[in-house]
């Protein structure tokens, strides 16, 4: 018998509880699919569902096996993919986030290729949380990651805190303080690609004093619009001056980007460890990035306490 | 529901919720079969099982008992932060264990009832998935062993570590005290149909939940002076529920149970305590529109 096929039979009647519907979705005719359903229970030796005239339910035997037979199908799934690149010659699908700059990225893949010249590096530019799930879905061999954000299955490599200062329309003093934007509107890169720093960022400009009127969610070309037109300003890494905008740094750099490396708990391979290594040393390097700063404090309360 | 959805989103949480009609019985789902982490919500089954042995006579409410100073479970408020021996009720340590959520009561009750007695309560009520693994002496430990921290305060402060929580077992539903939220909440409609144990026992329960101090989760989204919110709250590093009871002053009576966890690894976020508020409220407005 062949077993994934079968699954992917049953797997499909679970989820639409319909012989009708799983057989168009599995684009064949209903009788070949209710006799592979009947040689897979012949099989298992189990019944997977009730069959009543109307209703199709799973028995308690098939919810028990569903999760199993879904993660043999993933497995199965990922082989033929492997087969596929193996083929195809080997790469290694890299993910890196926004805003890391052209610079960055060319060093990034110059100083990969020098390392596995055999391995072509298919690189992305993807969101941390669109990341996080390719990741786990096996479409993503490495991510660079923004913290903090779901590692739930995940390695990750070394911690660097990327220092964020403010771009703003020239002129503009040496060195601010949050506080001192206070009144501005904010550019901010979009809360859905990393939902975690976006909001650890608004905290930490409300915990120094600026609580900015209005949240832009944009990328770097609009947002230099906007600082351009004067009525907002924007974060981001040090980047170049120029004659309307200057990038300034934050007193007491109250804004991090932390960013590591990551890749599933089960898929090491030398090809991604070669990533986090040579990823590392060019972030260091070339984006300035640093070990992170101090333990932040926790004062606790009664009411976040333990087991409150 | 969409809105439900949205407001977990909006808050930064990833949420579980599920409403119930008490008395017809219609529900709002929004993931409320998916096994969520208890916390101290698991005070609730344990105090069913409390009570069931009471009515079974294995055991006395009125029983006085000493906890001697040194020794009590660690925990934020109640039992856990006095500093001399206390002599309560068994039923005032259960008072406690629910209106406080004091660790150092709880895990006295715990002793007296066993985890056996509570798990085979749920089975018996057909709650199946639910299941209660240990106490909160055990959570504790398994809490620091699994982040190799010396206490909660270094856990807390090595928490935006990230990979950290993904270690911690107190945070994984297979491997701590866990249920569903529908299930929490058919526990609840139980209680107050008085069908968990006898009715008196039932009324000393809902007088519990009901006199729980905390605001700032379910109770928050329900600002009307007429309204009646009883619940239990359950706090693990990013993890924030609350279980409970709204009652309406025409007779609706609404078992709603919310699970949060939040990406952001703090402390204090008030944005995650009220979206249970938030969230509850959107459910039980759904079921009181239906006809």
């Amino acid at each position: 018998m062949n077993l994934v096929g079968h699954l992917s039979c049953f797997v499909a009647v679970a989820e639409e509880l319909h012989f009708g519907r799983a057989a168009d979705r599995l684009g064949m005719a209903q009788p070949p699919l209710s006799q592979r359903i009947q040689r897979l229970e012949r099989e298992l030796g189990v019944k997977l569902f009730d069959r009543s005239s109307r209703h199709v339910a799973l028995t308690a035997a098939g919810e028990l096996l569903l999760g199993e037979a879904r993660d043999l199908l993933a497995r199965a799934d990922r082989i033929t993919a492997l087969a596929e690149r193996v083929r195809d010659g080997e790469a290694l699908r890299a993910g890196v986030p926004a805003g890391l700059g052209g610079g960055v990225v060319a060093a990034l893949i110059a100083a990969y290729r020098e390392r596995r010249p055999g391995v072509r590096l298919d690189l992305r530019e993807l969101p941390t949380t669109t990341q996080v799930r390719a990741l786990l879905d096996g479409s993503l061999d490495v991510g660079v990651l923004r913290h903090p954000c779901e590692t739930r299955g995940l390695s990750l490599g070394p911690l660097l805190d990327q220092r964020i200062g403010v771009l703003l329309r020239a002129p503009a003093p040496p060195e601010l303080a949050l506080a001192d934007l206070a009144g501005r509107d904010l550019v901010l890169f979009p809360r859905d690609e990393a939902p975690g720093s976006h909001d650890d960022w608004l905290a930490a400009c409300r915990r120094h004093g600026f609580a900015p009127p209005t949240v832009h969610e944009a990328h770097p070309p609009f947002a230099l619009g906007l600082v351009l037109a004067g009525t907002a300003v924007a974060f981001s890494p040090r980047v170049p001056d120029t004659a309307e905008a200057v990038w300034r740094p934050l007193r007491g750099e109250p804004l991090a980007w932390r960013t590591s490396c990551a890749w599933r708990n089960d898929t090491v391979g030398p090809a991604v460890a070669d990533f986090t290594s040579v990823a590392s040393a060019v972030f260091r390097r070339e984006a300035a990035m640093t070990e992170p700063g101090p333990r932040r404090r926790v004062v606790p309360r009664p009411a976040s306490g333990f087991l409150a | 529901m969409r809105a439900v959805a949205e407001a977990f989103r909006a808050a930064g949480v990833t949420g579980r919720l599920h409403a119930r009609d008490i008395d017809t019985g219609g529900v709002v789902d929004v993931g409320g079969d998916e096994p969520v982490v208890l916390a101290s919500v698991y005070k609730v089954p344990l105090l069913v099982a409390f009570y069931r042995e009471a009515a079974a006579g294995r055991l006395d409410p009125a029983e006085r008992i000493t906890l001697p100073a040194g020794g009590r479970s660690p925990g934020p408020t109640g039992t856990s932060v006095m500093l001399d021996d206390v002599t309560l009720s068994l039923r005032d340590l259960a008072l406690l264990m629910i209106t406080v959520s004091d660790n150092g009561a709880a895990d006295t009750i715990y002793d007296y009832v066993g985890r056996d007695t509570v798990n085979a309560a749920m089975a018996a009520f057909g709650l199946t998935r639910t299941r209660v693994t240990g106490n909160g002496r055990d959570l504790f430990a398994g809490l620091l062993d699994d982040a190799a921290a010396a206490d909660l305060g270094d856990l807390w402060e090595r928490l935006d570590e990230p990979g950290l929580s993904g270690r911690l077992g107190a945070l994984d539903p297979t491997r701590t005290s866990a249920s569903t939220p529908a299930e929490m909440t058919a526990l609840l409609a139980l209680i107050w149909r008085d069908e968990a144990a006898p009715p008196d026992a039932c009324m000393h329960m809902r007088r519990m939940l009901g006199l729980q101090v905390w605001p700032h989760r379910l109770s928050s989204g329900f600002p009307f002076d007429d309204v009646h919110v009883a619940g239990k709250t359950g706090t693990l590093p990013t993890i924030r529920n609350e279980i409970g009871v709204v009652e309406y002053p025409d007779g609706g009576r609404y078992a709603v149970a919310v699970f949060t966890r939040s990406l952001l690894p703090v402390a204090v976020l008030p944005e995650a305590d009220a979206v249970i508020g938030t969230a509850a409220r959107l459910a039980v407005e759904e079921l009181r529109r239906r006809p």
